[in-house]
């Protein structure tokens, strides 16, 4: 559906994209991952035909989308990074407008999705807060029913009940076959939705993997209160990685091994358990930099 | 061309276009009815004139009061008209391109149904569309005041109005053309005002600065504005036939020109 074939742009600073390649199927959630000013959002420029690549090309159900522009963009939907609106407005205007300008004629998706993400759009834009823009900007994104959603950071400045709904949203289209690329820095969101995730590093794409071995690299910190100062030395003798001690406060670090940590925590008795999740640039950043140095 | 975005465009821009326009309107009015207090006395103001350093007087077109027309011509049409036009062009311009695209809201228009081409020919419609309504409605407020204020007692030459107030919207399509040009390029709001400002406020002072005397005239060769002369126009002396075509042409080459390599820059939305 989606295909970036060797992508490559090179900016007058020396910074760019060199070589970017990925492909996504027709009715896959797609992540798009790597630390800030990595290329992400040219890569997405380019998808969006905002760019004119100096190598390679990005299709769209077949179509090149610097080529054919014009042609395409009734399939795609784009939610930018930063949001910005026409002055002057309110969302719903705006929305109105959106609508005309994209030929939709049935209002009926668009409302449905304004009251699931329930925010009141007759407000002005400029008086409207981060997260309200991020929901007009998402209404605006999907509301024509586009065939492939490019969506970068949709969760940013939503709160956690409307990242919810968000996610719900995106699985409801993904399950009528809808394609999704997205770039987020949120391991929940891309765990919940995503098939597979390209890993974007300086300008390149260093690996392109499936969600489940993305979260197997997943390292957690589990802190682990103990009852009996007695056990805490039992444990530790016991071999799981041990991060830290402070008295009863034992942390050990779990990559993927989950059932070892369960069954050795189960032998004594335990006041509380908490968990730690890593952040995904810092799993993935750390896992590359291993692997480099390791090759 | 894009009806919806045009729609659209128009009812943002409308209150601007109408307080520029209701300004210009308000000061017409106001010169027509001095008017007739003015020509009672255009002998002594005449004189007055005449006593001014040569320069000054030719610079900002102080041509004589004998007729309404001239008298307009030399307080509005010479000097304010033109400031406002220039600033409307200006300040226009960059918020149809160039603001779109820093604050990046053409990523929305893009990335709707609309292809570059037609939003680019759109916004440069918006502007012309713009230029025109505030020309339109200051030229009815001159033939409203001749019909108030003047009624028939004093010189009114309607064909020498139209054609001053055609060369004044002929000058600013062209300027227009060229500050879009300015605007399409630009991905930075800032700098596309100040670019199309320092060549709108460029051509106007090398224009008045070669009006001043003879030995500066040479300057006012390399300026557009050097193309509309209101006060040759009031006394028959203008060179219409080669200074319209030259602006038409000049504003639809930069407005062409805009709008094709807008179609084929990179954009950072």
């Amino acid at each position: 559906m989606l295909a970036v074939e060797h992508l490559t742009k090179r900016f007058p600073n020396g910074k760019g994209i060199r070589d970017v390649t990925f492909a996504v199927k027709k009715g896959e959630v797609f992540g798009f991952l790597g630390p800030n000013g990595a290329g992400k959002s040219t890569t997405i420029r380019h998808i969006m035909g905002f760019m004119k690549p100096d190598r390679g090309c990005v299709k769209v159900n077949g179509l090149d989308t610097w080529k054919d522009r014009g042609k395409v963009q009734p399939l795609l939907g784009y939610l930018p990074g930063e949001i910005s609106f026409i002055e002057g407005m309110t969302g719903l205007a705006f929305l109105d407008f959106m609508a005309d300008l994209q030929g939709v004629k049935d209002r009926k998706r668009r409302d449905r999705l304004m009251e699931r993400l329930q925010f009141d759009a007759s407000t002005p834009i400029r008086k409207m807060s981060k997260g309200m823009k991020q929901k007009v900007g998402i209404v605006a994104a999907l509301m024509h029913d586009p065939e492939v959603a490019v969506l970068d950071e949709p969760t940013s400045g939503l709160d956690p009940l409307m990242q919810k709904v968000f996610v719900e949203i995106v699985l409801e289209e993904k399950a009528r076959g809808k394609t999704f690329l997205m770039s987020s820095h949120s391991f929940p969101e891309i765990e919940r939705t995503c098939d597979r995730a390209a890993i974007i590093k300086d300008g390149s794409i260093v690996a392109v993997n499936d969600i489940h071995e993305l979260q197997s690299m997943q390292r957690k910190l589990f802190e682990v209160v103990f009852e009996d100062e007695a056990d805490v030395q039992a444990f530790k003798a016991s071999g799981l990685p041990i991060d830290s001690q402070e008295g009863t406060r034992v942390r050990v670090a779990v990559q993927g091994n989950y059932r070892r940590f369960v069954e050795e925590t189960a032998k004594y008795k335990i006041r509380s358990i908490d968990v730690f999740s890593q952040n995904l640039e810092d799993i993935f950043m750390n896992y590359y930099d291993r692997k480099e140095k390791t090759s | 061309m894009n009806a919806v975005l045009y729609r659209q465009m128009l009812k943002v821009n409308l209150k601007p276009f109408l307080n520029y326009a209701l300004g210009s309107a308000f000061y017409i009015l106001l010169m027509f009815w001095l008017y007739p207090g003015v020509a009672g006395n255009a002998a002594a103001i005449d004189s007055i004139i005449r006593s001014m350093p040569e320069g000054v007087g030719r610079a900002f077109g102080l041509t004589g009061f004998g007729s309404a027309e001239a008298f307009i011509s030399g307080e509005y049409y010479g000097l304010i008209l033109v400031l406002i036009l220039a600033v409307v062009c200006v300040q226009l311009s960059t918020q149809l391109m160039a603001r779109l695209v820093d604050q990046g809201a053409m990523a929305y228009l893009l990335s709707a149904r609309a292809t570059r081409g037609q939003v680019a020919c759109t916004q440069a419609a918006v502007l012309v569309t713009g230029l025109f309504l505030i020309l339109a409605v200051t030229t009815l407020a001159g033939f409203a005041g001749n019909a108030w204020f003047l009624k028939g007692d004093y010189d009114f030459d309607t064909g020498k109005y139209v054609q001053m107030n055609a060369a004044a919207f002929l000058l600013f399509f062209a300027v227009g053309g060229i500050s879009f040009l300015v605007s399409a390029l630009s991905n930075d709001e800032k700098k596309a005002s100040g670019i199309s400002g320092a060549i709108a406020f460029g051509f106007f002072s090398l224009d008045l600065l070669g009006k001043f005397s003879d030995r500066t005239d040479w300057l006012r060769n390399l300026s557009l504005f050097s193309l509309y002369r209101p006060d040759d126009i009031i006394r028959g002396a203008a060179d219409t036939e080669l200074a319209f075509p030259i602006l038409t042409a000049v504003g639809l080459a930069a407005f062409a020109l805009g709008i094709v390599l807008f179609r084929r820059r990179d954009l950072p939305l």
